[in-house]
């Protein structure tokens, strides 16, 4: 039976849905049958980020109302082994769907994928309550920044009172030169303050964005973002890779790749 | 401008989930470490600046003796 997992944060504009097109895609590219499912209706949005725009037929309301079978909604990405996509609805509302049809709609697929992610939707009214309906356990995603942080405790204890007990933390856009000269929080202080799991860390990566411009994954590619999350699906599935804080020194290879990258 | 600016952050951002957890002005936050301290004061011998309470998620702890690091 496969794992359920929602990927949330309180506030918008951290990178959920970048993380879950990115882990969704390594988490594939690690031999997994893996499904992605977009849960923020009438703000559509993780077809784009993966390049599947063009593609979609029917979504997930259609599915949960009976308009068509759930094969019929899903969408293969050809790109990658075993990585499906049920979009969301662009035109209907956060209360057409219930927390009770969400749960039985990622019941009934769970047997049939080895990891099934909710990209959740921001806020914490009806579009959260539907995300988190089905799922196992949470990633909270959040940046180094005050209102992501607060937000994120928010939703942690929210998640802790509907007695999803496994959250844990994927801090965003951590900016390594910032933190060195404390002006950004480190990944010490937004763990110590939280005071939950960590489950890794994404430096801030120009490439993330020129890789969302294209519909391309980041996953895998050779650059820090690429490899952390990369690490973060060898993680979830279940190998012991330690995290990179990123607090060390530059090492003199990096500052070598580095300068190849850039020219 | 010599104050780096992570120090002011975690402590705003302190004082922001503490209001947030227990669901009151950081005002109301004080005057309970105040009660409490006048409480555990009638029977511990404890000193003001050696006080202090921590909120979780789901629980309130209570400092009473200074740490000696």
């Amino acid at each position: 039976m496969g794992e359920v997992i929602v990927i949330t944060s309180g506030k918008g504009g951290v990178g959920k849905t970048t993380t879950t097109a990115n882990i969704g895609i390594g988490l594939s590219n690690l031999g997994k049958k893996v499904i992605v499912i977009d849960t923020d209706l009438g703000l559509r949005n993780l077809d784009v980020v993966l390049g599947l725009e063009n593609r979609i037929v029917y979504n997930i309301v259609d599915v949960i109302e009976g308009n068509c079978r759930l094969k019929q909604a899903l969408i293969k990405d050809k790109r990658f082994p075993e990585l499906y996509l049920l979009p969301s609805a662009q035109t209907k509302d956060k209360s057409s769907v219930s927390p009770e049809q969400m749960k039985k709609l990622v019941d009934d697929i769970r047997n049939d994928f080895d990891f099934v992610l909710l990209d959740c939707p921001a806020g914490i009214e009806q579009g959260f309550q539907n995300a988190i309906a089905g799922a196992d356990r949470s990633i909270v995603v959040t940046t180094p920044e005050v209102s992501a942080i607060r937000d994120a405790d928010r939703i942690i204890g929210l998640l802790e009172a509907s007695g999803i007990r496994r959250n844990d933390l994927l801090i965003n856009r951590l900016r390594i030169d910032m933190v060195r000269r404390g002006d950004m929080m480190s990944v010490d202080d937004v763990t110590e303050i939280l005071a939950v799991d960590l489950l890794g860390v994404i430096p801030d990566d120009e490439q993330v964005v020129i890789a969302t411009n294209q519909g391309e994954p980041v996953t895998g590619e050779n650059c820090l973002a690429g490899k952390a999350y990369t690490d973060i699906c060898r993680r979830l599935t279940g190998e012991e890779i330690p995290i990179d804080d990123f607090s060390r020194p530059e090492g003199i290879l990096e500052k070598i790749s580095s300068l190849f990258h850039r020219n | 401008m010599s104050v780096n600016s992570v120090s002011v952050a975690k402590e705003r951002l302190k004082n922001l989930l503490v209001s947030d957890r227990m669901q009151c002005t950081p005002e109301a936050v004080d005057r309970l470490e105040g009660d409490l301290y006048h409480t555990v004061s009638k029977y511990v011998e404890v000193r003001r600046e050696d006080f202090d309470i921590t909120v979780t998620r789901t629980d309130i702890h209570i400092k009473y003796m200074g740490e000696k690091n």
